[in-house]
């Protein structure tokens, strides 16, 4: 009973945080909620009992993807400009 | 019979739900960075929770690898805020 309410929990904020990358204007902030989204989803992959998958999502989608993204925004514009 | 460390695995999940409100609020990046980095800290301590309920030595390891993780993470996007990057 309480494990299926932390499943739900984590889905729930799987879900908000996939939203707000969308939403988001800020470049910067688009890319905390992405290694946000990786983070919980790894926790997700450690509530279904799947050590080794958690272990490479957390390593590739929240050390290296958060990275590369700020490397690219560094290089490129911050801000996202209205659609013409 | 339910075990009972799952009620404290459902309270760390709630502080991170809460989480997500400075996260939609925060006016300025470091108050995101700021959320992010207690919602980093939270997972690593259900991590280890999680790892006693289910009775697994390998489920720690995990845990180590992600606490490490969060810390770079984290350090780039604050050396990018100071300029640094």
């Amino acid at each position: 009973m309480i494990e299926t309410i932390i499943h739900v929990l984590v889905i729930a904020g799987l879900i908000v945080s996939a939203t707000l990358v969308y939403y988001f204007r800020d470049l910067l902030a688009a890319a905390l909620a992405s290694g946000l989204f990786s983070f919980l989803i790894s926790l997700e992959f450690y509530l279904l009992q799947a050590p080794d998958v958690a272990i490479s999502q957390a390593a590739i989608g929240a050390g290296l993807t958060t990275a590369i993204f700020i490397i690219a925004i560094r290089s490129t514009k911050r801000y996202e400009e209205d659609a013409p | 019979m339910i075990d009972p460390f799952y009620p404290a695995v459902l309270v760390l999940v709630i502080l991170i739900c809460l989480c997500f409100i400075r996260l939609i609020l925060g006016p300025t990046p470091g108050d995101r960075v700021v959320a992010v980095d207690t919602v980093n800290t939270l997972t690593v301590a259900s991590l280890v929770i999680l790892g006693l309920i289910y009775r697994e030595v390998i489920f720690i390891d995990v845990a180590i690898v992600y606490a490490l993780l969060s810390f770079i993470s984290t350090l780039y996007i604050a050396k990018y805020l100071g300029g640094e990057l």
